[in-house]
């Protein structure tokens, strides 16, 4: 009787041993993974603040003035700044020209209106050649803010189109929606009826071109100067090739959406070596590119802005200040 | 005293030899990936644009994504290089690959032809030019490498030996 009651009491403690031994493991589990997410939480919180150090300020003061410049592009900066001057290219449709005006938009604005940047806005459309919807909603955004500028409110207009971006192959950029964005800026009944009438035009345009005349003149080129060719010409250069071999470009004289893939042109040959425009969003600090390192960061481009000496815009401004007809 | 049965040395099976060094391959092998992922992300203005291609969150929800993914990512690899909570990080790795998956799934179905943004990258490419198929079945064998972790936590240079777990 004894020894089952020593072999019964035994048992029991090996239980009891057993029983702790699980309940230190299980606190032991838990201690460690309480530490691998404290070491988690660290790491996102702090990388999260360092990255978005100096990038949240926005900016809603007074913007530097905006002067239109014969090339359709816009300069905004107040006058006799002596300045680094920051040329941005972008398209409206380009995901990534998004981004940087998300990110780098307002800095841009702050550093214009302090006189510590001089801010030339390069339109481009590096997308009219891609297929329908992404081509019209490139050049129709592009025409649009070139309209916007002619009243002064280019830069406004500029934010509205990049907030609003459609998704890449959607349609988007309505005539209506562009209409009824202008109308979020300070022009008045006068201005936004006037943009609308040029708005309606440059659709038009844009539709003939993206869908009849550029479809006919990629086929003819394709047929005759082959695919390989082509692959490395720019739009401007097949649209002389086209005026040669009966594809006329007339139609686009004189419209904005002929004026942005004129600006698009220039653009890709305006450059040499090391600073040769390849894509956008492409921002340039006195003629000299900067990595995405130094332009797709707050930081970065704060730093290249404030690094860089004086620079000189290099075109003139619109002869008759904005209302070119 | 007592305890003397349950210590009594085994000789270890093939497998038990193994399993540990083929752990610390996962562990090593799935932090390197990892880290390469995170670091090309790099700017994360980039990586918000990756994630709005998968046109699936708002602006706002894009963006926190975007900024804090490869910072997840690196911290995880830290875990995994570590050997720290082992098995729970194998675990959200692995998960984390399926959910990459099930991304990399809704985009194809849904007929957009992005870049998976996996590695730095990501947007609109020409419909000819996705590659779902090869980010899904690298996602797969990334995630296998968590799976195994998971299930088989022990493996030497760990700090979870030292702190008396998955001896």
């Amino acid at each position: 009787m004894g020894s089952e009651a020593r072999k019964r009491s035994r048992e029991k403690l090996k239980e009891q041993r057993e029983k702790e031994k699980r309940a230190a493991r299980r606190k032991k589990n838990l201690l460690v993974v309480g530490i691998a997410a404290a070491v988690v939480l660290l790491i996102v919180g702090i990388g999260y603040a360092v990255m978005t150090s100096g990038e949240d300020e926005g900016y809603d003061g007074e913007l530097a003035a905006q002067v239109l410049q014969e090339d359709g592009s816009v300069v905004m900066a107040d006058e006799g700044v002596s300045a680094p001057v920051v040329e941005v290219y972008a398209d409206y449709q380009c995901p990534a020209c998004r981004q940087f005006e998300l990110l780098n938009g307002d800095l841009l604005k702050a550093r214009a209106a302090s006189g510590e940047a001089i801010v030339q806005f390069r339109p481009v459309s590096i997308f009219a050649q891609q297929p329908t919807p992404i081509s019209g909603n490139s050049l129709r955004g592009g025409a649009a803010a070139r309209a916007a500028a002619d009243h002064g409110v280019f830069v406004e207009y500029n934010d509205l189109l990049f907030e609003n971006q459609p998704a890449e192959g959607r349609e988007g950029f309505t005539v209506d929606e562009l209409k009824e964005w202008f109308r979020q800026t300070d022009a008045d009944e006068a201005q936004a009826s006037e943009f609308d009438e040029r708005v309606d035009a440059e659709a038009e345009v844009v539709t003939e071109f993206t869908e009849e005349f550029l479809p006919a003149l990629t086929a003819d080129a394709t047929e005759q100067i082959g695919e390989e060719t082509l692959g490395t010409m720019v739009l401007t250069d097949l649209l002389a090739w086209g005026a040669d071999n009966g594809h006329d470009p007339a139609f686009l004289d004189g419209t904005y959406t002929g004026e942005i893939i004129d600006a698009t042109g220039t653009a890709y040959t305006r450059y040499s070596g090391d600073n040769m425009f390849r894509g956008t969003p492409a921002v340039y600090i006195n003629g000299e590119l900067l990595d995405n390192n130094s332009a797709m960061t707050a930081r970065g481009l704060s730093e290249a802005i404030a690094s860089a000496g004086a620079g000189e815009v290099e075109t003139e401004p619109a002869a008759d200040g904005g209302d070119a007809e | 005293m007592t305890d003397t049965i349950d210590d009594t040395p085994k000789t270890p099976t093939r497998w038990e030899t193994i399993q540990p060094w083929v752990g610390l391959a996962c562990r090593l092998g799935l932090a390197a990936v990892l880290i390469t992922a995170a670091v090309t992300k790099y700017p994360p203005a980039l990586s918000i644009q990756a994630v709005e291609a998968y046109d699936l969150f708002p602006t706002e929800v894009a963006r926190l994504i975007g900024y804090t993914l490869p910072l997840f990512e690196l911290a995880l690899a830290l875990l995994l290089l570590l050997g720290l909570a082992t098995r729970y990080a194998g675990a959200i790795g692995a998960i984390l690959m399926v959910a990459f998956i099930a991304g990399i799934v809704s985009a194809m179905v849904r007929g957009l032809s992005i870049d998976c943004g996996c590695f730095g990258g990501g947007g609109q490419v020409d419909p000819g030019e996705t590659t779902y198929g090869l980010s899904i079945a690298r996602d797969i064998a990334f995630g296998a490498m968590g799976a195994f972790i998971a299930i088989w936590p022990r493996s030497p240079f760990a700090l979870d030996r030292v702190l008396g777990l998955y001896r």
